[in-house]
Formats: structure tokens, C-alpha cells, sequence
């Protein structure tokens, strides 16, 4: 169930400022479920539902709706798009990539001449990222423009793929498994009162949070998001930072937060004594809401609980199924914990 | 079945250099219910037949390669898939890259992307090298090492797609898109009282030095030959090229062609009104099959038209389907105006 939530929400676009599509069918799941919904000016999602106990402290669980992706900057002449980025994807994960732009979905693909055409410096390094294009079939800019438009956002594509022994591979892994997470739990009966909140922006400086925070004043927050995982042959020890399969990563610091202590052993203690598996990061990289809701009012108690997952913010993010469903499992156990 | 649809269903087919069986198959039963002959030699190619009856009629042979560029399995890391490259492939469009590993059955994987935070500053901006790269197929050691013989081949997952009104994209294009287009024409010939016997050669091998066509044309033993193959198409970072796809397909002119054939073709397209545009070839090599079909035997009048592809050996092969219908139309005609 969960799986499907979070496979249905990776085919929705979402990126960056624009992520009308995934808020409202999220909406659309959980208005039946809420007691409350608020909206804000910047897109930010926060849904209210009561539970059996009026926790002592208010708690709000966090998770972002956007996604990393591109934004057309220009169409040239000839018919081609340039971008940028809209968040931080890695240049060497686009080339020869298709994409869909703006809210027609126009096809496109992320061309590059070809090897025989290139120097053998040039196969060793990859063109700069104001020189790359989408190529959506058109013959000349008139053609494109009736395509797209300068400010279109274009998303990855968008196939599903379950493979292996037991994993998933999508686009918007990050973070459509915390907003998976949330929907499930909003969809269920819960031991506590709690605050969802569906974030926009923070694929670009956690800007949404920022907001979200100060209109929901929690006293607590749980970020439920991804981490990179570098799990690769090649790749010795910390560098990892953490592997798929050793469990869900309950984080005690990333460049943007040192996450609160007391949470982090109560994530710990819980996920022991219900034997599920977790690991934390062995490297101090990326960074989550956590970050802007642990600074907002006078100061939030933050932890995160995050799936880890290779290829992030790539078309093709990979992650072990049931590190997605064991991170639904310890929030609901942390809700219970609350309620105590 | 339509030009398009028949290039669709080439282009989806697994067939890497030397493992080209699911399209040998396909192609051989496409041609079986109109051709005079079929037959498949030991390299794999398909070989059809239309004889037109009349005593010492000449033989054309018409020919383009159904092997695509891939991947071929070296061994087992940390259950991840170490690879060499089949043909010409592209270091960089391998990152986050989805392929299917030609097992039976086969098996998805990703090839996984270095994460920006183990590589150095000056790694960033620069391609992996193919050898330090790996294919996840979410499979520990000993299952990845039981289903995957070092040997076993793989290639690009891209589905065939619609790129605005006129092109259409996907992997293996080169030269598939050129099987259809000599299939079509062959199965058009194949309606029509024609002065010459035709042999419709579609060949394996191509990518790793035209060793297919070698065989194939020896044992067909034609007078002359139409080679039918990919050539690169103008985009923004390769102003230099001379085709342009849209234009209709080219005609080369050099060393490796057969002057008067060229010649021909080109009045002839003029004639019917059919687009085309000129390829100089300035060496012995044109890159194509047309090298080895021209010194086969005791030489062969061959001549080289080429569909113009954008984006070649990458898994977005971009080609104007007009050029691909313009490619039949110019084959057709060579062929029906053949003098016995």
C-alpha cells in the first residue's frame, strides 16, 4: 500500500516551484482523513488530524513535495532549449536523458553529439552546463515555442521499475517516500494529534519549511526524507555514508542540522526494541527541512528518519523497499511514543 | 505494418554486436510471407530474396545492420556488475543509465552514479571512465554471480518515442531505423515486375567492423549494392556537421562510392521530387558496411544513403520521420528504374 502511494506520488512532477500537481493529489487523499488543512502563499501543505491523545508536546512530521529537475532559461533558433537547474542535480547524470517539459509534458531528451564527433579530452570531461539542451523535436524556435516556454520546468521520466531483490527505482524518490509515509499515516488512526506537513522548495535551500514552521509552531519535528547512499564498488568506509539494505538512517547531524539528542535516542531505542534495522551516516553531507524548522520561532527539537537511496536526485534513484515501509513503521512508533 | 511502427518494434528488440538473435528472429519471420527466399548464415544476418525471373538479371542487394552498441558483463563486485563496452559507446551517457542485462530471462539494472560527494573537485566536471562504473541489479554476490556469467551482454533501456511532430527517438536507431526503411522497400519491390533480383540483406556485427556484411555480401554475390545506414545530424554543439535531419537522406559521394550510382540517385530524387541532400566521404571509409560490400569478391558498384540521426550511439537516438519515408520513396525508385 505504501509502495503504491509512493510509486503513484514519483510519476506526478513536482519540481521546484512548482509542485501543484503532487500537492493536489495529495489533497485529494487526505482531505477525507484531516480535521484541519492549511495552505500558504509559497504552496506549502499543512494537514492537522487528531489522534487518541492530545500529545503533552506538538508534534509535527515534515516531508517535501518538490522534486529536483530543470527550468528552461532560453530557446535558441534552432529550436533547442537551455536550462538550469532547479536544485542540485549532478551534470553527469543528464546527458542522453529524457525529460518532459512544462504542463503540456513535452517530450524531450537531453541530446549530446555524438562520441565520433568528440576529441578524446572531450569523451573525458562533459560539456558545461549552459551548453547542454533539450532537443523536443522542433526544426526552429517557432516550432518550439508552440512546444515550450522560457520558465517551463521539466521533470525526469517518470517509469517505475521494481527489480531485484526487493528494490525500487524512480524518479523523486526524494522526497515522495516521506510524503508517502505521511499519506499512509493520515489515512490511519493515529495515537496522537499531529501536523502534516507537505513542504515545497527545499531542493532549493529548504525555503518552504522556513514558512510551514512558523504557521504550525511545533515543539517537535520529524523530517522524513532520503540521504545519498554511495554503496558502490570503488567506495571504502565513511565514504558510503550509508548502504541500502543495513536499514533506515536515523541521522545525527548533516551539513544543515545536528540533530536534538534526545530525539535521536528515542528514534534509536524504538527501532531497537522493535528490532527494525537502522544504521546512521558515516559522512556529514547533504542537509534536510530540519534545518529551517529547527531555527524558526524560538528554536524546534528536530530529528530526521531517512531512507537511503542511490542515484539521488538522478532519473533513475534506487531504494530498498522495505527501508521505505520500515520508515512508516518507526514514525507510527514514535507517535505512539509521543502519545505516552 | 507502417514504416514507423516496424522502426518502433526494431528499435525495442535486444540485439548488441554478436548477440543479435531476438532481431535476426524477428526480421527473418517479418520477410518470410513475401520474399522468394529467406535465410539466416552463421554470423547471424538475414538474407531475403526477390527474383525477378528474367534470364541474367543482375543482382542489387540492399543492406543495413540490425546490431546495436551495448554493454558486455566482466564480472562480479559486491554483487554489483563490472562491464566492458560492446562498439562505440559513450562513457557519459552511462551514469544512472537503465539497461537489461541479456539473461534468460533477462535482468533490469542501473548503472550507478558516483555520488558529487566522493568525487574531488576536479573529478566533478569531468565523464567516468566506463571502467569504474557498475551495474546494480539489486542481487547480493553469490545470486549476481549463479545469473550472471561474465560474457553475458546488455543494453539501454529507452523506450520509442514521439519528439514533436517530425521526429522520433530511441535507442538503437543505428541502424534499425534503416532496417526498416530496406525492409519496406524490399516488401514494396516485392509487389512490382522488376528488371533485377533483389536481396535484401539486413546484417549483425556492424558496430564492431562491419563483419556481417562481409559474409552476407560474399555469399549473395551482388553487381551492386545500396548501403543504407545512419549518418550524424546538426546540433547545437556540432555546428559543423553537414546534414541536417529533416532534410531528407544523404547521398555520399567519394572513394568508398560508386561515382555513377551516386550520381544517379541524386537525378533520380531530383526527378521525383524526392528531398535528399550530399554527403562527401573523403576516404577509403565511410564508416559503414559499404566499406567491406564494395572490395567483396571482385568489387561491387555500392552506394551509400544515409538517414541523418541525431545524438548517435546514445539511448536518444533522434531521427525526422519524413527523412525515413523519404529514404523508402529514393531505395524504390533506384531499384524499379534498374536496367536488366
Amino acid at each position: 500500500m505504501m509502495l503504491d502511494t509512493m510509486e503513484t506520488l514519483c510519476c506526478l512532477d513536482g519540481v521546484s516551484g512548482g509542485e501543484d500537481e503532487v500537492r493536489d493529489y495529495i489533497l485529494e487523499r487526505v482531505m477525507p482523513h484531516a480535521d484541519e488543512i492549511r495552505t500558504d502563499p509559497m504552496g506549502n501543505l499543512m494537514v492537522f488530524k487528531r489522534g487518541a491523545k492530545i500529545p503533552d508536546r506538538r508534534i509535527m512530521l515534515c516531508a517535501h513535495m518538490d522534486e529536483v529537475g530543470l527550468i528552461v532559461t532560453d530557446i535558441t533558433s534552432e529550436g533547442y532549449l537551455r536550462f538550469a537547474q532547479a536544485g542540485g542535480v549532478n551534470p553527469q547524470v543528464l546527458l542522453g536523458k529524457r525529460v518532459h517539459a512544462g504542463p503540456q509534458r513535452v517530450p524531450g531528451v537531453i541530446g549530446c553529439k555524438a562520441v565520433h564527433l568528440t576529441t578524446p579530452e572531450q569523451r573525458k570531461t562533459l560539456p558545461d552546463l549552459k551548453d547542454m539542451y533539450i532537443d523536443v523535436g522542433a526544426s526552429g524556435r517557432e516550432e518550439a515555442e508552440k512546444l515550450a516556454s522560457i520558465g517551463d520546468l521539466a521533470a525526469f521520466d517518470d517509469t517505475v521499475v521494481r527489480y531485484g531483490d526487493g528494490f525500487v527505482k524512480a524518479k523523486a524518490i526524494d522526497d515522495r517516500v516521506g510524503c508517502a509515509t505521511m499519506v499512509e499515516l493520515l489515512e490511519s488512526e493515529l495515537p496522537c494529534d499531529c501536523w502534516f506537513v507537505f513542504t515545497v522548495q527545499e531542493e532549493v535551500g529548504c525555503r518552504g519549511a522556513a514558512v510551514a514552521a512558523v504557521n504550525v509552531e511545533p515543539d517537535v519535528a520529524l523530517v522524513l526524507e532520503t540521504t545519498t547512499a554511495a554503496d558502490l564498488p570503488g567506495v571504502e568506509g565513511a565514504d558510503r555514508v550509508c548502504m541500502l539494505g543495513k536499514g533506515i538512517v536515523i541521522p545525527f547531524m548533516d551539513r544543515g542540522t545536528i540533530y536534538d539528542r534526545e530525539l535521536y535516542n528515542t528514534l534509536r531505542r524504538l527501532a531497537d526494541e522493535n528490532a527494525i534495522p537502522w544504521q546512521t551516516k558515516t559522512r556529514i553531507a547533504g542537509g534536510t527541512d530540519g534545518s529551517s524548522v529547527q531555527r524558526s520561532l524560538g528554536g524546534v527539537r528536530v530529528a530526521a528518519l531517512s531512507v537511503p537511496v542511490r542515484n539521488i536526485h538522478s532519473p533513475a534513484s534506487v531504494a530498498k523497499i522495505a527501508e521505505c515501509e520500515a520508515q512508516l513503521k518507526l514514525v507510527r512508533l514514535f507517535l505512539e511514543e509521543m502519545a505516552k | 505494418m507502417e514504416l514507423i511502427e516496424l522502426a518502433r518494434r526494431l528499435s525495442g528488440l535486444s540485439g548488441p554486436s554478436g548477440f543479435e538473435g531476438p532481431v535476426c528472429e524477428y526480421v527473418a519471420n517479418y520477410l518470410h510471407p513475401f520474399a522468394d527466399e529467406v535465410y539466416t548464415d552463421v554470423l547471424g544476418s538475414v538474407t531475403a530474396w526477390k527474383r525477378c525471373g528474367k534470364p541474367g538479371a543482375k543482382t542489387v542487394l540492399l543492406d543495413a545492420h540490425m546490431d546495436e552498441i551495448g554493454l558486455v558483463t566482466t564480472g562480479v563486485k559486491d554483487g554489483f556488475l563490472s562491464f566492458a563496452t560492446l562498439g562505440g559507446v559513450d562513457p557519459r551517457m552511462l551514469p544512472a543509465r537503465e539497461v537489461q542485462v541479456l539473461t534468460e530471462p533477462p535482468l533490469y539494472g542501473v548503472i550507478a552514479s558516483m555520488p558529487p560527494h566522493v568525487l574531488s573537485a576536479e573529478d566533478k566536471g569531468k565523464a567516468v571512465p566506463a571502467d569504474k562504473l557498475y551495474i546494480d541489479v539489486g542481487l547480493d554476490r553469490q545470486t549476481a554471480e549463479r545469473l550472471v556469467p561474465p560474457g553475458t551482454p546488455a543494453v539501454y533501456i529507452s523506450a520509442f518515442e514521439e519528439l514533436g511532430e517530425h521526429q522520433v527517438c530511441g535507442k538503437a536507431l543505428d541502424d534499425r531505423a534503416c532496417a526498416a526503411i530496406i525492409i519496406k522497400a524490399f516488401e514494396r519491390l516485392c509487389a512490382q515486375d522488376l528488371n533485377v533480383d533483389v536481396c535484401c540483406l539486413v546484417s549483425t556485427q556492424e558496430e564492431v567492423g562491419h563483419r556481417g556484411a562481409k559474409v552476407a555480401a560474399w555469399t549473395a554475390a551482388p553487381h551492386a549494392a545500396l548501403v543504407v545506414d545512419v549518418t550524424h545530424g546538426r546540433t547545437p554543439d556540432a555546428p559543423q556537421v553537414v546534414c541536417q535531419c529533416g532534410k531528407g537522406p544523404a547521398v555520399s559521394i567519394g572513394p568508398n562510392i560508386n561515382r555513377a550510382m551516386a550520381m544517379e540517385l541524386l537525378a533520380l530524387a531530383e526527378k521525383k521530387g524526392i528531398p535528399c541532400q550530399r554527403k562527401a566521404e573523403p576516404g577509403g571509409n565511410s564508416g559503414t558496411n559499404a566499406e567491406a560490400v564494395q572490395v567483396s569478391r571482385t568489387g561491387v558498384a555500392t552506394a551509400l544513403l544515409s538517414l541523418p540521426l541525431k545524438y548517435m550511439h546514445t539511448p536518444v537516438e533522434t531521427v525526422c520521420r519524413e527523412d525515413m519515408t523519404a529514404c523508402v520513396e529514393l531505395v524504390t525508385a533506384y531499384v524499379e528504374n534498374m536496367e536488366v
